[in-house]
């Protein structure tokens, strides 16, 4: 009975863990394809944080909730970050190159030019800055 | 877009009652124990014929009272998530009845779903029911009519101060 739990337990914590770890790889391959494809945006780095958003025309919580939020992170940090705005219909080459593969979706680069985050989805103000801080 | 009044809708009821399903649907699984999927289903049932997280009351009368969770109350609809709680009711009511019958696999993945669809809506803010309320909606079906709050994306968590 209790070695029958003791399986059953260890089986719930596979579960969930392999949850965590498939989010967790597909979000590590997503910024190796950012990290080989930062100079598709760049020529010169630009020695700041910067922000690479992907959106589309009819993306509607780009526009509600993900501009705004990169508007206040604008206008909080001033010419401290650089924020690259991709409309993924027009650029659909770069935006695979990066393997978006839903809008909105954002990777936040450090000053060298390294992705080091990357959100699928919405991602509110604070969250972003939260992750521009340990940059 | 047709006018509509929200509501205010604590978001801590609605987290409590989603992190009370997935604990203890892990623990039937863990101790193998479907009578355990019957009580969760039976309550997200009462909790929807009420139009109540089925396990609200715990945060109603422990956790609130006790200041042990804040309320976070924002204007929203209530019905999309009580159509949620149904879903998952039914999801559940099915992952019994297999189980019932033996079909232990079909059984405890169907209560799968429900832990990964409530902890996706208690940890990620995005109710996927909700979601498919919304999506009906556009189908002009009796009963779905409400409309996403200003600035939402269908199923996800309302911001601060949004209004329709």
């Amino acid at each position: 009975m209790s070695s029958e739990i003791l399986l059953r337990f260890g089986l719930a914590v596979g579960i969930i863990v392999l949850g965590a770890f498939g989010y967790w790889l597909t979000n590590q391959h997503l910024l190796g394809r950012a990290r080989n494809n930062v100079f598709t945006l760049f020529t010169k780095l630009p020695n700041k944080p910067v922000i690479v958003y992907f959106t589309t025309p009819d993306c509607a919580p780009c526009k509600t909730i993900q501009r705004p939020a990169l508007n206040h992170l604008s206008n909080v940090m001033g010419d401290k970050l650089q924020v690259i705005e991709i409309d993924a219909t027009e650029q659909p080459d770069l935006a695979r190159k990066w393997g978006v593969m839903s809008v909105p979706t954002t990777f936040l680069l450090d000053a060298r030019g390294e992705a080091r985050y990357v959100n699928n989805g919405v991602a509110r103000a604070e969250k972003l800055m939260e992750q521009l801080q340990t940059l | 877009m047709a006018s509509q009044t929200l509501q205010k809708v604590d978001h801590s009821a609605l987290k409590t009652n989603q992190i009370i399903i997935i604990a203890l649907n892990i623990l039937a699984f863990i101790l193998n124990l479907p009578v355990l999927v019957a009580f969760v289903a039976l309550a997200m049932g009462i909790g929807s014929a009420l139009k109540i997280p089925g396990f609200g009351f715990v945060y109603k009368s422990i956790l609130k009272p006790r200041g042990w969770m804040k309320p976070d109350v924002l204007d929203d609809n209530p019905e999309p998530h009580r159509f949620a709680q149904f879903l998952g009711f039914l999801f559940m009511t099915g992952g019994y009845v297999a189980l019932f019958f033996g079909a232990s696999a079909l059984g405890w993945s169907l209560v799968w779903l429900v832990v990964a669809l409530a902890a996706l809506n208690a940890f990620g803010g995005f109710c996927v029911g909700c979601a498919v309320y919304y999506w009906l909606v556009r189908f002009n079906l009796p009963g779905f009519t409400k409309q996403p709050p200003a600035g939402t994306f269908p199923g996800m968590k309302p911001k601060v101060g949004a209004s329709l």
